[in-house]
């Protein structure tokens, strides 16, 4: 065992030995005791959202009822009713649905794209990485609701025209993350390698170095799905968000809040729901980023 | 710094001309026109209002009366406005969403910084979670539901502040503080992240190590470099901000110029739409030169590139 | 340690939230206990403003405040107060009374209309006004360069149209005259029986033409106008208010009791209406309620609701199919339960109304209404081809973006499912869009509104004709255009009335409107005001206000003041 640990510290600086930075990440985000908590809160309510069609006794979202109305919560109605008479505990449920589906794919688009142009403009360098980013920059210059609005309106307002929507505000500060890291990676040994070994730059982007800017990309993606989630309540208040008869936490939040002085359970129950999720995230988010950032390394040094 | 400085103000112009560009083409695209309304407006006059706006010219020749036009500031009447022009209208609102920006930011930093000092000695402790849970409320509680609650609270229930409207020092309170939240949320996150990622330095060990109080070594060290997200963010938060959120201008009545923007694009107001936009982009040029201008000062190792 | 660290987070995270929902929570929406009694009965403070300052809420920025240009209820409210036309409405009925004119004479075949001004009639600037400004100002509205938005209510008078349109450039051969300084003679082509009500109306007010003619288009600056009515233009800025003082040129003077009038652009009804509870605004007009709160606000003493002339309605567009089947309108507007939405939905907030023109028409007497018969509906289905709702196409309800269109929206979409097993989808668009899609007939069915200009039928069923710029859905029926041409050359106004009838029996069964509701006003008027009444069009001459400090003493009961 003296000899393994006289080599361990070693072995242990090297920081692209994957499996030892992902166990050094694994054990710091398992000390973090709110990151834990809100990554299985985040859990229960996705698994809520995708199993909700099928759990028993649960009604209809859209089964209206006029002569009822909105009635405070009761037995019959856990979290009341709305004034179309709809079960608000059922709408909130199947509001999640929609905004966890809305908050992840949104995110995803602006993954792919985000990450693909960071990376890309890393690695080529020089003029065209100076062009991509300056684009980039005139793009931060426009105010986003403005590119938003103008987006939906051309459009049709379908669900994944939302998504697109969402996702293309979002990306560019991916980009600008993941060009961070690939201009910090691209000239490390194990790039050289494989540029000698034949390898050729679409494979060398998108097979080596991408996957070692995975950290802060994990990071960033956890803090973006409540930024969606938030932006596509923005946009429920102005109108443009999810179309009826699908209701996000967003539609059911922006609407019950204008309601608020004569019926606030019906932005109590969604609000709450969507505050618990968002805070999760955020959590969850920053505990990975304090897992998985190298000058936390209290153990090292 | 003065290469530098002229460098980036040189800048300013292919930018601003080709967000100039993409606005005007993306405004013509959007369907509907400015001088559609619920009752019909008879042919006639229809057509009068688009020659007198230029409207009935080829795209082209549009594109080029404004582009000059521009250059000279001039950015032409409103559409839905037409006795006003795009730039007393800005000029109009500008100093409202200004103040209301700047007293939001200024509270955002006053209670962000500290409770994300705060959290960043004691992390990964209860004090930690909650203090950081209380600032990030702000980015989990909507404006829209903010605004309402604190008007039914603070405003209708105690008759303390008015309701809504820009008149009188108590009616800045409850919009500065609705916009405040997300800021101060971001604001603590980031100085959190930047204290971590000095107080591990080594040179602050070493000052420790040299017997330093712990009040002189955060404060005098570490903050200074600290706080070099936070400053990094204020330039793009503070354009953000005073381009005003349309939920606080809306929900409290106040005539800043976020509405403008929202309403713009809705109204296909082509005029007031450019003119905002550019106005919007031309500030934030100007507030992340200052910004990086402030980074160099507070941290000497960086360079101007 | 370990165990301290993990308790605390999960309670952290979940006192976060739980803090707004106390916050939330501690909002009242109990009618209110423990206040004064003469509170419990009002909404709100009652605490009348010092001096005789009246405040209100006119709902939107106004678009332009130059009265021949304008289009719209918050550009027409401004119009109003600062000139005055021939007539002026009556604060109640809105029946028109003298106002520059003091009598007029109409012939015998009612074409022509002679109006007598006051002696001594002045602009705010002292300069005289004579009948050449009415001639000069009217004029203007009818020349294409002005670009003005109504137009087409001087349609009336003769030669107006084609000169207009641009087909006639004589001026001496349109209708208007002023053979001296305080005549003012106007020749229609065809007796109208309404005209008198449209002199009130804010496109028929005058306008300096000196002014005009210096400024241009800024003459409606606080610096630069000059009014002939009640209350001339102070302070204006745009977004925040408009504050108005007294006219002590406006001939009716000594009567107007109120020293200033403010007015603020606030659009969030929710605002408007904490605006009013908070006593910063005196009026909070019509329409600028939530829908939803209105039940509640039934209770109080100073809201007032009335008949409005106003219709909520769906149109189909006859262009596509299959709504060119007049069975499958039939069907549509059969199985629509217009006392469910209104009386569940909408709480008895708004009256059902299957009738196309709303009420209220002195000397209307308007046709069967439409049934609500689902079985009926099924049998229209069925003729049209679609028996059970087997094969209808997919198509979309069209609206702009508001809850209350989106509620009645999906309670229609109900409906129409459970009744006739038909799928509708719904489409919110943004007003920009949503008024391109009706004028351009790029939708299945909107929803639409249509509000009344004046006290006649005719406002109403003149949408219908083919191709009217405000049809909007495709719809031509010779037969109905022929009754509304016929009505407008009737003189007996009694047969006049009677082939109106005809024309809207005929377009309630093979028409393309579903009407589903009829506007009320609600509003809510602070007890101290007095002299506002309200009225069946929403207009109000807010010259006759006045701010009664001495209102407790004498409580009046609602809607009387």
């Amino acid at each position: 065992m003296s000899a393994a640990a006289a080599l361990d510290p070693v072995v242990r600086e090297a920081p692209e030995r994957p499996s030892g930075l992902w166990s050094d990440a694994w054990r710091r985000l398992r000390r973090n005791r709110a990151a834990v908590v809100a990554a299985v809160i985040l859990l229960v309510l996705s698994a809520l959202a995708v199993f909700s069609p099928w759990i028993p006794g649960l009604q209809d979202p859209t089964a209206q009822d006029l002569a009822l109305g909105a009635t405070a919560p009761s037995a019959a109605h856990w979290f009341g009713t709305d004034e179309l008479g709809r079960d608000t505990f059922v709408r909130t449920i199947y509001g999640g649905r929609i905004s966890l589906l809305v908050g992840l794919i949104g995110t995803l688009v602006s993954l792919l794209i985000g990450v693909s142009y960071g990376a890309v403009s890393g690695y080529m360098g020089g003029k065209i990485d100076e062009a991509m980013m300056r684009f980039v920059d005139i793009l931060y210059s426009l105010p986003y609701i403005f590119l938003v609005i103008l987006l939906l309106v051309f459009f049709s307002r379908s669900l994944v025209m939302l998504f697109i929507a969402l996702g293309l505000v979002q990306w560019l500060t991916m980009a600008r993350i993941v060009r961070g890291q690939v201009l910090s990676l691209k000239n490390q040994p194990f790039v050289e390698a494989a540029r000698a070994l034949g390898a050729r730059n679409r494979s060398i982007i998108f097979r080596h170095i991408v996957p070692n800017t995975l950290g802060p990309v994990i990071v960033y993606t956890t803090l973006t799905v409540p930024a969606v989630i938030l932006q596509e309540a923005f946009l429920s208040f102005l109108g443009l968000g999810v179309q009826p008869p699908n209701a996000s936490w967003g539609t059911l939040v922006s609407d019950g809040a204008k309601l608020l002085a004569l019926f606030p359970w019906l932005v109590i129950f969604p609000g709450i729901a969507l505050s618990v999720t968002l805070l999760c995230f955020n959590f969850l988010g920053d505990g990975l980023r304090d897992a998985l950032d190298p000058h936390d390394r209290q153990d090292v040094s | 710094m003065f290469t530098f400085v002229v460098r980036r103000v040189l800048l300013f112009i292919p930018t601003l001309w080709v967000i100039a560009t993409l606005t005007f083409f993306m405004m013509r695209l959007a369907p509907g026109g400015p001088f559609q309304s619920e009752k019909d407006i008879p042919k006639a006059a229809l057509e009068q209002l688009q020659k007198q706006y230029g409207l009935d010219q080829p795209l082209g020749v549009q594109y080029s009366r404004f582009l000059g036009n521009a250059l000279r500031l001039d950015f032409g009447p409103s559409y839905k406005f037409p006795a006003r022009e795009v730039r007393e209208i800005i000029f109009d609102s500008f100093p409202v969403s200004l103040e209301l920006g700047a007293w939001a930011l200024l509270l955002s930093i006053l209670i962000g910084v500290p409770i994300g000092m705060f959290a960043a000695l004691k992390q990964n402790t209860a004090a930690d979670y909650g203090a950081m849970g209380l600032a990030l409320a702000g980015v989990s509680i909507p404006n829209f539901v903010l605004g309402p609650v604190l008007v039914l609270t603070l405003s209708l229930g105690v008759f303390v502040f008015p309701p809504a409207l820009w008149q009188g020092p108590a009616s800045r309170v409850l919009p500065v503080l609705t916009l405040s939240t997300a800021y101060i949320a971001y604001i603590a996150r980031l100085t959190r992240a930047g204290m971590l990622d000095v107080l591990h330095q080594d040179y602050i060990r070493t000052a420790y190590a040299k017997g330093l109080p712990e009040r002189v070594v955060i404060f005098k060290h570490a903050l200074k470099l600290g706080i070099l997200p936070v400053v990094s963010y204020i330039g793009p938060a503070a354009a953000r901000v005073i381009m005003g959120s349309i939920v606080v201008e809306s929900i409290f009545a106040i005539p800043g110029l976020g509405r403008h923007l929202v309403n713009g694009a809705f109204n296909r107001d082509y005029t007031l739409v450019m003119g905002v936009v550019l106005f919007y982009a031309a500030f934030l040029m100007v507030l992340n030169l200052i910004v990086d201008i402030a980074y160099t000062w507070l941290d000497p190792r960086v360079e101007l590139a | 340690m370990e165990s301290l660290a993990r308790c605390p987070a999960r309670y952290k995270v979940l006192a976060a939230a739980l803090l707004a929902a106390c916050a939330s929570s501690c909002a009242p929406p109990a009618p209110p206990t423990g206040q004064a009694t003469n509170q419990a009965r009002y909404f709100g403070d009652t605490t009348p403003p010092q001096g005789q300052v009246f405040t209100f809420n006119n709902g939107a920025e106004p678009e332009t405040t130059d009265p021949g240009k304008m289009s719209g209820q918050p550009d027409g409210r401004i119009a109003r107060m600062m000139f005055e036309g021939l007539t002026t409405p009556d604060p109640r009925t809105l029946e028109p009374l003298p106002g520059q004119a003091y009598r007029w004479d109409t012939s015998a075949d009612g074409l022509t209309y002679t109006f007598h001004l006051r002696p001594g009639l002045t602009w705010s600037d002292g300069a005289p006004l004579t009948a050449r400004d009415f001639l000069w100002s009217w004029m203007r509205v009818l020349q294409p360069e002005t670009a003005a938005r109504n137009s087409g209510l001087f349609f009336p008078i003769e030669g107006a149209e084609a000169y207009s349109k641009g087909e006639l450039t004589d001026r001496s051969k349109v209708g208007l005259a002023a053979p001296d300084d305080s005549t003012f003679v106007v020749r229609l082509h065809s007796p109208t029986a309404y005209f008198l009500f449209l002199t009130q109306y804010y496109t028929f007010l005058p306008v300096p033409q000196r002014v005009i003619e210096k400024y241009g288009v800024r003459w409606t600056r606080p610096e630069n106008v000059v009014v002939n009515g009640a209350f001339l233009l102070d302070k204006w800025r745009q977004g925040d208010r408009f504050e108005f003082t007294r006219n002590p040129r406006y001939w009716d003077a000594a009567s107007v009791k109120l020293e200033r009038v403010i007015c603020f652009p606030v659009e969030d009804l929710n605002t408007s209406t904490n605006l009013y509870k908070a006593g910063v605004i005196d009026w909070n007009p019509s329409g600028n309620i939530p829908a939803q709160f209105i039940p509640y606000m039934r209770q109080f003493r100073d809201f007032s609701s009335g008949r409005f002339q106003g219709v909520y309605f769906y149109s189909i567009n006859v262009t596509r199919k299959p709504f060119d089947n007049v069975w499958v309108r039939r069907a549509l507007n059969a199985s629509v339960d217009r006392d469910a939405i209104t009386r569940d939905l909408m709480k008895g907030s708004r009256d059902p109304w299957a009738l196309f023109a709303p009420s209220g028409y002195p000397g209307y007497v308007p046709p069967d209404s439409i049934h609500y018969d689902p079985r009926y509906a099924r049998e229209c289905l069925a003729k049209a081809g679609y028996p059970g709702g087997k094969g209808f196409p997919k198509v979309a309800i069209l609206f702009n973006t508001s809850e209350d269109h989106r509620r009645v929206a999906e309670a229609i979409q109900a409906m129409w499912k459970r009744e006739l097993k038909i799928d509708i989808e719904l489409s919110n668009q943004e007003w920009g869009s949503y008024l391109q899609a009706t004028t351009q007939l790029q939708y299945d069915i909107a929803r639409r509104s249509w509000i009344g200009d004046y006290l006649d039928p005719n406002t109403f069923l003149s949408m219908a004709i083919t191709g009217d710029g405000n049809n909007r859905t495709g719809w031509s029926d010779p037969r109905y255009d022929a009754l509304i041409r016929a009505a407008a050359r009737e003189v007996d106004p009694a047969k006049r009335m009677a082939t109106l009838r005809d024309a809207e029996a005929l377009l309630l069964s093979d028409g393309p409107m579903i009407p589903i509701y009829h506007y009320s006003t609600t509003e809510l008027v602070k007890p101290y005001v007095r002299g506002l009444y309200p009225t069946a069009l929403d207009t109000h001459p807010l010259r006759h206000v006045w701010i009664d400090h001495d209102w407790q003493r004498k409580p009046v009961a609602a809607g009387a003041r």
